[in-house]
């Protein structure tokens, strides 16, 4: 029943032949808004550029655009899956860029969040946030450029 | 001779090794996009506060002059993985409309820093004084979010084309083979080896 349901789906984005592309343009411009912004905040927290800013005061301007991006890309991300869900599900890359999207994400409105946000916490902590962030979200886009070279 | 170098550029072992290597070249992708990423959020939010959307608690000035050295950072990245991946497989870019457009494009984006570094960029410190933000900066801001987002739009674009290169390559062999058949006469065969198009490109 799923898969009748997703093929119909799939047909349906796949009827035309630019569903596709424009969908991803607006998933590359929305993950490249989100993930440099965020970037921003890491590189704050390493403690690399923007010094006459606090880390909290970047994560504060930031965060309403770095959510919008992210609801872009989570918006346009399905509908590309859905255009070939079987190809996607058995893409071992897709897998792991799922993976690391999802504790990327939570990672990022948990522990990076707090630790942003308040300017107290340790500066081995901050270096240590900034880093594992970096680590999650390049390997999210690492992810997804190899899904088309699996 | 646009397209001679094109083809001797990617037939160079730097840029054949490039092509070959199943790591090498989704490697600098993924570089590239992550560049894109990191100089791309630098020039949103540039424009953004330079739009007077975003950052307004924070000086013009203070905004500029901070993102000024790493989206140079962020822009080098991005440019060197573009020239890697575009030299791996110059001879079919030269046939890509996309590619072209993006070029085209670039240019634009010399030309807009051509013609709004003096007045916009260059001293930052002055709009902090103005009382409100001048037409000419909100039009430099905005035009640079169109270009850079029909920039990234034409990037990918670049990916859905192939060209038809082995058809190209005999229709470029049919029409020299009959010139020459046409200045020597008959006494060159057709599909006789000809040394002006000997050029075999890697696929």
């Amino acid at each position: 029943m799923l898969l009748i349901q997703s093929n119909a789906i799939a047909d349906a984005l796949n009827s035309s032949e630019w569903v596709f592309p424009i969908a991803e343009c607006f998933h590359i411009a929305a993950f490249a808004w989100s993930i440099g912004l965020i970037a921003l905040v890491d590189f704050r927290l390493i403690g690399i550029g923007m010094k006459r800013e606090s880390a909290s005061e970047i994560a504060r301007a930031t965060a309403p655009w770095t959510l919008l991006g992210l609801a872009v890309v989570l918006l346009s991300g399905p509908v590309l899956f859905l255009s070939d869900t079987r190809m996607y599900l058995g893409n071992p890359s897709f897998r792991f860029k799922m993976y690391a999207l999802l504790i990327a994400i939570i990672f990022n409105y948990t522990i990076h969040r707090k630790v942003a946000l308040s300017n107290s916490s340790p500066a081995g902590v901050q270096v240590l946030v900034g880093v594992v962030s970096l680590l999650l979200w390049v390997s999210v886009v690492f992810g997804g450029l190899f899904i088309a070279f699996a | 001779m646009l397209l001679s170098f094109a083809q001797w550029i990617q037939a160079t072992g730097f840029f054949t090794a490039l092509r070959g290597s199943a790591y090498a070249y989704p490697i600098v992708l993924s570089m590239h996009m992550l560049g894109i990423a990191f100089f791309g959020g630098m020039v949103l939010m540039t424009d953004l506060r330079l739009l007077g959307f975003a950052m307004r608690e924070h000086s013009i000035s203070d905004v500029l002059d901070q993102f000024r050295v790493p989206k140079r950072w962020g822009l080098l990245l991005v440019v060197t993985c573009g020239i890697l991946m575009a030299g791996s497989k110059a001879e079919e870019y030269y046939y890509n409309t996309f590619f072209r457009a993006k070029l085209i494009l670039l240019a634009a984006v010399v030309l807009h820093e051509l013609v709004f570094y003096r007045g916009v960029y260059a001293d930052p410190a002055a709009l902090d004084q103005a009382p409100g933000t001048p037409g000419t900066v909100k039009t430099a801001a905005a035009l640079s979010l169109l270009l850079w987002a029909s920039i990234a739009c034409c990037g990918r674009g670049i990916g859905y084309i192939e060209p038809p290169l082995d058809k190209i390559h005999a229709r470029v062999h049919s029409l020299k083979e009959a010139t020459l058949a046409a200045l020597c006469g008959p006494s060159v065969q057709k599909g006789q080896e000809l040394r002006c198009c000997s050029f075999n490109p890697m696929r």
